[in-house]
């Protein structure tokens, strides 16, 4: 039932409504199923007793619809006071990247069929990988540029829909270095099972080199292509 | 030239000569061939929606398998999407709600038959197209086919006009009927038969027809939108042009959620006069289920936006609709109290309609308690789009239709052709369908939870976890499928060849038991004067009463004339 180790503030949070989802769905199914199974054994004709005919006054209604709706009104209270944690933006910690100019890091991510195209802040990009400075608030800006995709990685965030014409917004902290995956849950076309992403999160200081190693490897690549157009040896 | 008759004589010109039975099935107005037409063709649907499961399921046995290439399996889907939405759930509950109900208030027809026949041959027109569409390409685009990967610049074939061809021409015919079945519950009651005394699947009937009258035409508007985008160059869904495709997904989910209520009512209408009948006692509290159906069809309606928790809408929204989802806990709740309290010192036969009653309920229970946790706003943005979803939607609507649907057969079709369904061999149906459908959707609900399996994907890899449930799943679909060709086969087999049902086959209460099995074609000979919500009861006493056997029973003070 549990999130798979969370490793971000708000998916912890998130963790923790499941387990209240998950205890709440116990008791309503149990009381259901087993009342039922009770009344299936314990009223089972070939015991031979008589029917009563008795029906239930408006009295007992409105105490058991009471009772539910307490029930469902703890459930509304405990559902918004733990989405509006899950949804909190987190302050970047002690051991994040400090330099950032914005807070929370943005990073423009573009759902395209069948690969996620992550735009760092200094105009460097990757496909597929992400790239995150560990206990830093990061903010993914969700488009699309064709069909409705959702981003997901269960460990970091709850999932989002990039979707063409609007931006969408997924926020988290990544508590520990290492490397969470996720895969694209709207069903997208053809190669939609494939479509699967991973987030590296590395120290600031490995994040910082490898942003500017990425611009400088598009600029170098830019260059030469610019150079093989105009001195007209293009393949 | 002789003389002129002394009596009057026999006049034979112009009198119909009877007819081959399929013509005479083509060309009806009467709600009960129209009826049997509707629920004949969703359990052949269910049938076709059960081999693209099975296929699907076989995709799914081993990772990252090869048995449908992807395009394959898309088409898979958004077919089995499709039947079983289309032609299998909606139809057979409107069929049963169109041919009971008016059995149920009195009615010697309906009241507007043409718009039940020309609703029904619709409906039967569209699942034509639908498959009509094999025939060159169906639809890619999934269950629900979201713009703009419906659109024409993603899928240019003609599968999506196909599939909006399709459902629109199933969905008007719907509403048709909807308005006969409408106007029946209104006009064309029997005398004395008050709504305060309708039996609670006449209600159901009225509720499904009101629900369907409300979502049909959203879903009407949606697809010909839909259409206008692929074939005209319009921009309804376009998001870059100043339409949007989230107003798609609003309409769409209107419907279906709509339509997940309309079958749930239908299912718990049904299974609110198995119970009584089998337990031999009235039901706990009438009013109270009758009210919680009203409320199930609109609050659960309006609760549509959570289908769409991780799409880019506003919080509040999504705070309304988990409002909206969570308040249902109540009239669901209220439901399954009194229907257990009218078990609660009942003399309870287990009999095969109350037996799939029973797993109905489990099965509806299941789902719907995981429906609440997708609905918790947090939670539903980690779970859905996972295939806890699809489990969940299995459970509740796939139990209610099939668990339900079965109840309901098993329970009316005595009426329908004055035979039982073979006793035994339902019990072996059911048992097989139950073990199979936990098998098949509790292994789907771990490998959503708790590792994330994404929907509607064609193929998952290794080492994610997820092997071993999706090979149970996939054993556990086999083992379903068989459970629910036994019954299919049951009903076959059980037409000609069932033990003869009598009239009054069960010791129901409502009016539909007071006419024969199968009824003529005017329902009822005579009418009785309906004194309370148990006519059928009262009739029974009556007749006690007349032939003097009623010394042990007290007289009873109404004692209509049967």
């Amino acid at each position: 039932m549990a999130a798979l180790a969370p490793h971000s503030p708000g998916i912890d949070q998130t963790d923790t409504l499941l387990w209240i989802g998950f205890v709440a769905a116990t008791v309503l199914f149990l009381a259901v199923v087993g009342g039922l199974l009770y009344v299936l054994r314990r009223f089972r004709a070939d015991r031979g007793t008589e029917p009563r005919q008795l029906s239930g006054g408006t009295g007992i209604q409105v105490r058991v619809g009471g009772a539910l709706g307490a029930f469902a009104a703890i459930l509304l209270v405990l559902s918004i006071v733990y989405t509006e944690k899950a949804r909190e933006t987190p302050a970047t910690g002690s051991a994040g990247l400090q330099a950032a100019e914005q807070a929370p890091l943005k990073i423009k991510t573009t759902g395209q069929q069948w690969l996620w195209r992550y735009d760092y802040p200094n105009e460097a990009f990757s496909y597929y990988k992400l790239v995150v400075p560990v206990d830093t608030a990061v903010e993914l800006d969700l488009v699309s540029t064709d069909v409705v995709h959702t981003w997901d990685v269960p460990e970091l965030s709850g999932k989002r829909d990039a979707v063409p014409g609007k931006t969408n917004h997924v926020v988290f902290k990544a508590d520990e270095e290492g490397t969470y995956f996720g895969q694209a849950a709207t069903l997208s076309g053809e190669a939609y099972a494939a479509m699967r992403t991973e987030v590296e999160v590395v120290s600031p200081g490995e994040y910082e080199a490898f942003v500017e190693a990425t611009k400088d490897d598009i600029q170098t690549a830019q260059d030469r292509v610019v150079s093989l157009i105009e001195s007209g040896d293009t393949p | 030239m002789s003389a002129p008759a002394r009596n009057p004589e026999l006049v034979v010109a112009g009198f119909p000569r009877s007819r081959p039975r399929w013509t005479q099935i083509a060309t009806s107005g009467d709600h009960k061939d129209l009826g049997r037409v509707l629920i004949a063709a969703a359990l052949g649907f269910l049938f076709v929606a059960l081999v693209e499961l099975l296929l699907m399921r076989l995709q799914l046995i081993v990772p990252e398998n090869t048995f449908l290439d992807p395009v394959t399996f898309n088409r898979m889907l958004s077919l089995y999407g499709a039947t079983a939405v289309f032609l299998f759930a909606v139809p057979l509950a409107l069929g049963f709600f169109y041919y009971v109900a008016p059995l149920q208030i009195g009615a010697r027809r309906t009241a507007l038959p043409q718009l039940g026949q020309i609703g029904t041959w619709l409906f039967v027109a569209g699942a034509a197209v639908l498959y009509a569409g094999f025939l060159f390409t169906p639809s890619e685009a999934g269950v629900n086919p979201l713009p703009p990967l419906s659109g024409i610049a993603f899928l240019a074939n003609n599968g999506v006009d196909a599939w909006a061809a399709s459902s629109g021409l199933a969905t008007l015919g719907f509403v048709l009927i909807s308005i006969d079945l409408t106007a029946t519950v209104r006009r064309r009651r029997a005398p004395g038969m008050a709504w305060r005394r309708m039996p609670v699947f006449a209600w159901a009937a009225a509720i499904g027809a009101r629900l369907l009258l409300v979502i049909g035409p959203v879903l009407l508007a949606a697809i010909a939108m839909l259409l206008i985008d692929r074939n005209y160059d319009g921009i309804f869904f376009a998001g870059d042009s100043g339409g949007s495709p989230l107003l798609w997904q609003h309409l769409s989910w209107i419907f279906y959620t709509g339509s997940y209520m309309l079958v749930l009512v239908f299912a718990l209408g049904a299974i609110a006069e198995i119970v009584p009948a089998m337990a031999r006692k009235p039901l706990f509290n009438r009013n109270a289920v009758i009210g919680s159906l009203i409320a199930i069809a609109a609050i659960g309606t309006l609760a549509w936006m959570q289908n769409m928790l991780t799409a880019p809408i506003g919080l509040g929204w999504m705070y309304f609709a988990m409002v909206m989802s969570l308040a249902l806990i109540v009239p669901f709740g209220l439901v399954f109290f009194n229907l257990i309290a009218t078990l609660a010192g009942g003399s309870v036969q287990m009999r095969a309609p109350l037996l799939f009653a029973a797993g109905a309920l489990a099965s509806i229970a299941l789902g719907l308690v995981t429906e609440v946790n997708h609905s918790m706003v947090a939670a539903g943005w980690y779970l859905q789009h996972t295939v806890d979803s699809t489990a969940a939607t299995h459970f509740a609507l796939g139990g209610a239709a099939v668990f339900g649907g079965f109840a309901a057969l098993h329970w009316w079709f005595p009426k329908m052709t004055g035979r039982t369904l073979g006793e035994t061999l339902a019990r072996i149906s059911f048992w097989t369908m139950l073990i199979g459908a936990l098998l098949a959707f509790v292994p789907l609900m771990l490998a959503g939870s708790e590792e994330s399996q994404v929907i509607d994907a064609y193929k998952f890899f290794d080492a994610t976890g997820v092997n071993g449930y999706n090979l149970v799943a996939t054993i556990g679909s086999f083992v379903l499928a068989a459970g629910i060709l036994m019954t299919l086969a049951n009903a076959l087999l059980s037409r000609t060849g069932g033990a003869p049902a009598g009239h009054d086959t069960w010791g129901a209460d409502s009016l539909e038991w007071f006419a024969l099995s199968p009824p003529e074609p005017h329902n009822f000979d005579v009418l009785p004067d309906v004194r309370s919500p148990r006519p059928m009861r009262d009739i029974r006493d009556a007749i006690a009463h007349r032939s003097g056997r009623d010394e042990e029973r007290p007289a009873r003070e109404s004692q209509p004339v049967a």
